[in-house]
This record gives structure tokens, sequence and C-alpha cells, in this order.
């Protein structure tokens, strides 16, 4: 079942929506899969533990074990093209700018990476017809095999942290993040922000549509950046000041029941399962794997297979 | 009125519910504006959300303008669907830490002096902040210096500024009376 404030569940379900359609939602439901199983602490060990393993390598045959296990653990989530496709035309556009601009085009994303030189494969650049404009570069093999690093590299890390939106229920960040470590205080501002959010997309939305009956409009704004940013101020400058005002409330309420003296307990407490431990001792194993292959065994640096070369290269 | 001297790394009961709303105004204001976007700049919105970490840093300290950065950009791209990107949310948090840096020193929010100053510290914690997470990218992305400053950091840098420049004094003459009704700071 998808989350939705508590104190919202007495509303008739017409008023709940005709309130609240305008602006929030979690991505977060519930579909009976592997990943709904995994605690979230461990959740987080091994996407962090991945990110710092696989940012490490840029050898394809250890980026394409990882994309393999970031394939894998995406598969866990069983999420829908439709449901995660906001988040992956996000991704896609990074991955053009990083692989198809900064990469093959420019070369400035493989500047840190690709030694200069290299075989060339095509020195004439391209034109854009309509602009008639002419675009020189020189893309070499060894640029072409880096794009292909890098996709493995970055979507294997976007498919890890993509899918964390539409897995993890946000009732269990304070929890999970008070179990990595953070102080109580910390984790539950964390927990009190989830809280805030419905409130306040309310109290924006009745904002908003106050400011629209005097002739206020958020996206038609005539005139520059400048003067569309000034423009956000009526909408800004009210929800803010009513949010601080309410939080003197909050605190003094907060203060009254002596937050902070004693050890906090959690509305949802979590609890490794035998499964859990063993994504802890695998994220252990892949990061401490990582960290001698590549500083022992020296196995991270870029190379480009013959076979790969062959394929541009006639003798 | 005696000028009372704020210790800036407080961080009780006040400071947990000025982080936690400021942490939620940040998500739900970047997502309700996420329809604005720069014109001839691709993938690059116009969030004026961001002054709210710099302005609840200088309002509240450093521990409140980070935290309602950081956690305000991973609550935001949870409600856009946008996947989670520690760096990103890393910088988000210092540009409200740099801010925050001043509270100690503004008594009056409405004076010249502090309005500059905090206009200061905008183009600082901006600057701060954006540099962390696009630097990051060298890491993450393979890519170089010269890749990280054009493609990431100056857009990133230049309308997070101007966002904070020209909303954050506005909200400061607007928390300062609300000081004034409340005698509180």
């Amino acid at each position: 079942m998808s989350w939705q404030p508590i104190f919202l569940d007495r509303l008739p379900a017409k008023i709940y929506e005709k309130q609240y359609r305008m602006i929030i939602s979690w991505r977060y439901k519930f579909r009976n899969s592997i990943m709904d199983r995994i605690d979230p602490r461990s959740r987080w060990i091994f996407s962090f533990a991945f990110l710092i393993s696989a940012t490490m390598f840029w050898n394809a045959n250890y980026l394409f074990v990882f994309f393999v296990l970031a394939v894998i653990w995406y598969a866990f989530g069983k999420t829908t093209w439709k449901e995660t496709r906001h988040g992956w035309l996000l991704v896609s556009i990074m991955l053009f700018s990083m692989i198809v601009i900064n990469t093959i085009i420019t070369g400035g994303g493989a500047g840190g990476v690709v030694p200069p030189g290299g075989h060339v494969v095509w020195d004439k650049g391209f034109s854009l017809p309509l602009l008639k404009w002419h675009i020189d570069f020189g893309l070499t093999v060894e640029r072409i095999w880096f794009a292909i690093c890098q996709l493995m590299r970055l979507g294997g890390v976007s498919m890890i942290f993509v899918l964390i939106p539409y897995t993890m229920d946000s009732r269990a960040y304070g929890a999970t993040f008070h179990g990595l470590g953070m102080p109580d205080k910390f984790a539950y501002t964390m927990e009190l922000a989830f809280r805030f959010i419905p409130t306040l997309a309310r109290d924006l939305s009745v904002t908003l549509d106050a400011q629209k009956a005097r002739g206020y409009e958020l996206e038609k704004v005539k005139g520059g950046i400048f003067r569309k940013i000034a423009r956000i101020a009526p909408l800004l400058v009210p929800v803010t000041m009513n949010a601080i005002v309410t939080s003197e409330d909050v605190a003094n309420a907060m203060d009254l029941r002596c937050f902070g003296q004693a050890k906090r307990t959690w509305i949802y407490p979590l609890n490794y399962h035998w499964w859990d431990y063993l994504v802890n001792i695998f994220s252990a194993f892949m990061l401490i794997g990582s960290v001698v292959a590549v500083y022992v065994f020296d196995q991270g640096g870029y190379w480009v297979p013959n076979w790969f070369l062959n394929l541009f290269i006639h003798h | 009125m005696a000028e009372k001297k704020k210790s800036i790394w407080k961080f009780g009961t006040r400071e947990v519910v000025f982080a936690a709303i400021g942490a939620a105004l940040y998500a739900v204001l970047a997502y309700a504006t996420n329809v604005l976007q720069l014109p001839g700049a691709g993938n690059v919105s116009i969030r004026p959300a961001v002054v709210i970490p710099m302005f609840f840093g200088i309002a509240f300290g450093p521990i409140v303008g980070f935290i309602s950065g950081f956690v305000g950009n991973i609550l935001s791209d949870l409600l856009s669907g946008w996947g989670f990107w520690f760096w990103w949310d890393l910088g988000n948090g210092l540009m409200g830490l740099i801010p925050g840096l001043i509270s100690g020193l503004i008594v009056d929010y409405k004076a010249i002096k502090s309005l500059l100053l905090g206009e200061l510290f905008v183009i600082l914690g901006a600057a701060g902040g954006m540099g962390v997470a696009s630097l990051s990218e060298m890491w993450v992305s393979g890519a170089d210096l010269n890749t990280v400053i054009f493609a990431n950091f100056i857009p990133a840098f230049v309308s997070n500024i101007i966002n904070g420049l020209i909303l954050l004094p506005i909200l400061m003459v607007a928390y300062a009376a609300i000081v004034q009704r409340s005698g509180r700071s």
C-alpha cells in the first residue's frame, strides 16, 4: 500500500484526492519484491559499497561484472518502466551529456583517463545541416571503448540509486539512518521532514490558489529570468514565514514532551534477517576485494582489448 | 536592545524542527517549481528553492542550513523520482552550511550590512557547494577539470547565485518582521 499521512486516512477519498492531487505523492509502493524484504540499512550499505567499488575501476572486465550485478539488483526491485521513466529521463540526459558530448565528440570526459593520441577512426567531424555548422572532431578507438566503459560504470551506479525512491519505504528513513549510526536528533530531523511534506504541500497549494485569485501566474510570467525569479516571492515568502511561525509551536510542544532527554524509540523498528547479514558480508567483500584488486594487483586501469582494436584497424 | 551572541553550532529542539521544516520546504518548493526551465540551457532548471537552505543557514545556523539543503535535496529527488545522488545532496548541504557561518553575526535581518553579508555568503556557499558536487563528477564520471567546470559547475553555480541573490534579501526582510513580532530570533 502506498504511504499517506496517517491523519489523512480518516478523510473521504474524494476530499483527499481533491486537496492533494496537485502536489505530492511518494514514489514508493509495496511490490512484494525481493527488495521489499531486504533491510533498508543493508541496502544503503550495499549501495555505497557498490558506488565506491565501481568508481575505482576503468577496467572493462571488472566494470562488466559490476554492471551485471547492478542489473540483478535492479531486477530485485520489480519496478516497471512506466513507474521509473521519469528517473531514467534524467539519467539519460546525464549519460548523453557525459558519453556522447563529453567523451565521443569533445573528448573532455575521457581526458582524465584515456591517454592522448590513439587509433583514429573518424577525423572529418560532422555538419549540422539546418544550422550549417561544421563540428571538427577526431574520434579514436580508445575513446569509443572509454564510452562503453563509462556507460557500464555510470549505468550501473544509476541503476542502484535510481531504484531507491521507488522501493524504499519513506516511513523507515529515520530508523534506517539511526540504525546506520546517525545521532538520534539528526535521524529524527529526517523523520520529521517527511512528516512535514504533506502539510507544507497543502500550505503551498492554498497560498498558490489565494495568489492566483489575485491574478498571480506562476507559469506564464512575462519578462526575463530575473523578473521570473523575483515573481516567485509572493509564493515563497508567505509559505516560508508561515512554516517558521508553525515551527515555534512544534518546538515548544516537543520541549514540553522532553524531546532529546532520553534515547529514542522508533515507530517502525528494523530487524536484520539472515539474508541481510549476507548482503552486508557481500558488500564488505566487494569493497575490500576492489581495494585489493586496484591497489595491490593494479587491476583498475583503463585498457583497450585487442579484439576491439581489430574491429576498426584493418591490417 | 542588548545584542546577544548566538552559538551557531547549537542543535537543540528548535534547530531540529527548523532543519526539518527547511528540508521539507526545500523539497516541496523545488518540486513545485520544476516547471521553470532556463531558456537555452538544457537540464538546468530555475530552482528558486535553493534560497531556502541559504536563508535557513543564515537565520538558524550552519547545521540547520546543511540539513535543509542535504535532506531537502534528497526529499526533492525522492518526490521527483530522480534517484539518490549523494554528492549533489552534499553540495546542496554545503550551500546552506556556508551562509550559516555568519548566522552569529546577524542580529537585525533587515540592516543593509546584514543583507550585504548574506549576499556575499550566498555566493561563497553556491561556489563551495556546487564546487564540491561538480568536482565529485571527476571521481564518478572520470571527466576532466574543463568538462566539470563548463558542463557542471558554471550552470549550477550561476543559476543558484541568481536565485539566492534575488530571493535572500526578500526572505531576510520578511523574517525581520517575524522576529520583531515574536521577540525571538
